[in-house]
């Protein structure tokens, strides 16, 4: 809706209407060579500021580049990352999905009972099977039913923080059995196992938005539904497996989040839904569908978490950290307008 | 002409431009039926109150949905104008406060406006930066503690005071909706703001100017949102910076249930009150026949399904359908 006007109102270039990978987006104004800085910064600007910040905070920021601090920066950024890898799959379609903290709240809850009552095999798998089951309600309403993706995962939003709350009758789930909890406050090789988790599901959901027909039917309905119907892309049928796939990942981090926290319930981490989707639109992705990367949403999720750790050890009081963050996110996603309304400015003079 | 067919036509057309007070019509009668005391006056009373506050943000919304945009900063908005209002109660007496909240609202909306026109942000991303950043403000204001007012200060009557009778948030919701009806009928301010809704770019080219109409559009719904922030701090004449927290996911839920197209281009100022009283209506049927307080999630949830299928399953475009339904 509005971003569909936006895009009318800011890009009057082509570029975007074509349903092509990202590796073969057309340069747009600003190509040196074969290089086009735009799809260059879209694609690594947030790592790059990522890494600066890393250096800098290094030497300016005492502990931070402490090994056991810089671990629980990359778990804490795992969980919202893992659920930003599907968002951003759906948000390159130009949909999203505001059902997934409560997704997050029902799996974690699951898990954590199962593995309490030491069934550990179910309590990795059925969270799973939940979401996806959960993606497919939202994929059929939002793809086949043609409900807005808006009001579709609104609803589910309410509809499964409720039914959380009536299964697990308003009491949180506990567990600290180490079998379970280990996936999420675990080492393997010195790496927190949740953010070896994350990274796998990164670079799964990475090559297969690059290198399978998925990928491309996924850039080519985002780019322009229409076009991409009448080029023979199955636009309902991936939109359907872009909410499956939130849903899943969404679940799985559930289980991590379970596993690291030792309690889950219904109420858990309230506005997930938008830190998720703020971690994928700083990585790049447009709003509007089409553009974007994982690499950027990978970095983005990083980070947030990373702002919020130097925050900490410097003392900073936690509410002027919650307006330093959403200044970052707005100014980070200023860049663009400022520059293409400067780009305007210049073509007319 | 056959009287079947007339029957049949008058029945189509009065379900399309009433079928909100239908149904809210008809969810009465049922809980009148069924739950107890649910028609004694003073609970119908309390059930048109509760509404009220919801409703007063969700016409502000309604205006920015009609545009084609939403907001999603209401809740840290409410929160802030509050304690911000509060705070200047024992110094400048309760009117001048309750105005310095409707400024302090209008000129967040107002930056909302001039982020999402000027810096080009879409509407989501900058509410959402912007619920951030004055959720931040108001802990920081109030350094996360409670502001609470003592004594007799009068400021009780934004949601205690009656006008013969009426409380002040019935009375305020309905002027509220009938000067915004107006405003979107009668004036350039109210068709530029549908037509922005309909078609940007066709606006911005038949001379509109889309950008004041916006800040405009915007300031509207941040004092709106400051309005339904004070009569919330005033029911309990505490507030603090977690005030109103999801406020804006339920005034978002008011409008489409009652009717308005997420799609913009149109506004349906009397279906977002009517919709507010469905969900109020429902929620306190379901308390009166005992039914726990988790069930009263999946009300909002499946009413929101209700009203889209229904939007959907009349006669629809399909075109438009497509791109709402991959781009909403």
């Amino acid at each position: 809706m509005m971003n569909e006007t936006k895009q009318i109102l800011q890009d009057s270039d082509a570029s975007t209407l074509a349903p092509l990978p990202p590796s073969a987006t057309t340069p747009r104004r600003g190509g040196l060579g074969s290089i086009s800085w735009d799809v260059v910064w879209e694609r690594y600007g947030i790592a790059t500021i990522l890494v600066l910040l890393w250096v800098v905070a290094y030497f300016n920021v005492n502990y931070f580049g402490n090994v056991d601090n810089f671990a629980e920066v990359l778990r804490q950024s795992s969980f919202v990352g893992i659920a930003a890898v599907g968002m951003t799959y759906v948000i390159l379609m130009g949909a999203f999905d505001l059902s997934v903290v409560s997704t997050l709240g029902l799996c974690a809850w699951l898990a954590v009972t199962l593995a309490s009552k030491h069934q550990l095999g179910l309590a990795l798998t059925l969270p799973l099977l939940v979401g996806i089951g959960i993606g497919m309600l939202n994929g059929t309403m939002v793809a086949y039913l043609r409900i807005p993706a808006f009001i579709v995962t609104l609803a589910m939003q309410f509809l499964i923080r409720g039914y959380t709350f009536i299964v697990a009758g308003g009491d949180n789930a506990l567990y600290a059995g180490k079998e379970y909890t280990s996936l999420g406050t675990g080492f393997i090789a010195g790496v927190p196992t949740p953010f070896i988790i994350f990274i796998i599901v990164a670079v799964v959901g990475a090559v297969v938005l690059r290198n399978t027909p998925f990928g491309r039917y996924i850039y080519a309905a985002g780019s322009n539904a229409q076009a991409a119907q009448v080029a023979g892309v199955p636009v309902k049928r991936t939109l359907f497996w872009g909410f499956v796939v939130v849903g899943g990942c969404t679940a799985l981090a559930a289980v991590l989040l379970g596993a690291r926290l030792y309690t889950a319930g219904p109420g858990l981490e309230p506005g997930f839904e938008l830190n998720v989707i703020a971690a994928v639109v700083l990585g790049g992705t447009r709003l509007s569908g089409g553009r974007g990367s994982l690499i950027g949403t990978f970095a983005a999720a990083i980070l947030f978490t990373t702002l919020s750790n130097v925050l900490n050890l410097l003392s900073i009081d936690p509410f002027v950290q919650q307006v330093v963050t959403g200044s970052v996110l707005l100014i980070a996603l200023s860049v663009e307008g400022v520059r293409s309304r400067l780009a305007e400015r210049l073509n007319r003079g | 002409m056959n009287p079947a067919i007339l029957a049949r036509n008058f029945i189509q057309v009065a379900w399309r431009s009433y079928r909100m007070g239908f149904v809210v019509l008809v969810v009465g009668i049922l809980l009148a039926i069924f739950a107890p005391h649910f028609l004694r006056a003073d609970n119908i009373i309390n059930v048109l109150t509760n509404a009220s506050v919801v409703a007063i943000v969700g016409l502000g919304m309604t205006l920015a949905i009609a545009s084609g945009n939403f907001d999603l900063s209401v809740g840290a908005t409410a929160a802030f104008a509050s304690v911000v209002s509060l705070s200047m109660v024992p110094h400048y007496g309760v009117f001048i406060s309750v105005l310095i909240g409707l400024v302090v609202g209008a000129i967040v909306g107002f930056c909302n406006g001039i982020i999402i026109t000027e810096l080009r942000v879409p509407a989501f991303i900058a509410t959402l930066g912007t619920l951030t950043i004055v959720r931040g403000f108001s802990l920081i204001y109030t350094k996360g503690q409670d502001i609470t007012l003592f004594g007799d200060t009068g400021y009780k009557v934004l949601s205690g005071g009656r006008l013969l009778g009426i409380p002040a948030p019935i009375i305020m919701a309905v002027a509220l909706a009938a000067v915004l009806a107006a405003v979107m009928k009668y004036t350039p301010f109210g068709r530029h703001t549908l037509a922005i809704g309909s078609n940007a770019a066709a606006a911005r080219k038949a001379g509109v100017r889309v950008n004041p109409v916006l800040w405009g559009v915007f300031a509207i719904v941040g004092a709106t949102a400051a309005l339904t922030g004070m009569i919330v701090s005033a029911q309990v004449l505490t507030a603090n910076g977690r005030l109103d927290t999801g406020l804006e996911l339920q005034a978002i839920a008011v409008v489409v249930i009652g009717g308005t197209s997420l799609s913009g281009g149109q506004a349906t100022l009397v279906g977002t009150l009517l919709g507010s009283i469905l969900i109020t209506m429902i929620n306190n049927g379901l308390n009166l026949l005992n039914v726990p307080a988790s069930y009263q999630l999946l009300t909002v949830g499946v009413l929101l399904l209700l009203a889209v299928a229904l939007e959907v399953s009349r006669g629809l475009d399909l075109r438009k359908v497509l791109r709402i339904g991959t781009s909403a």
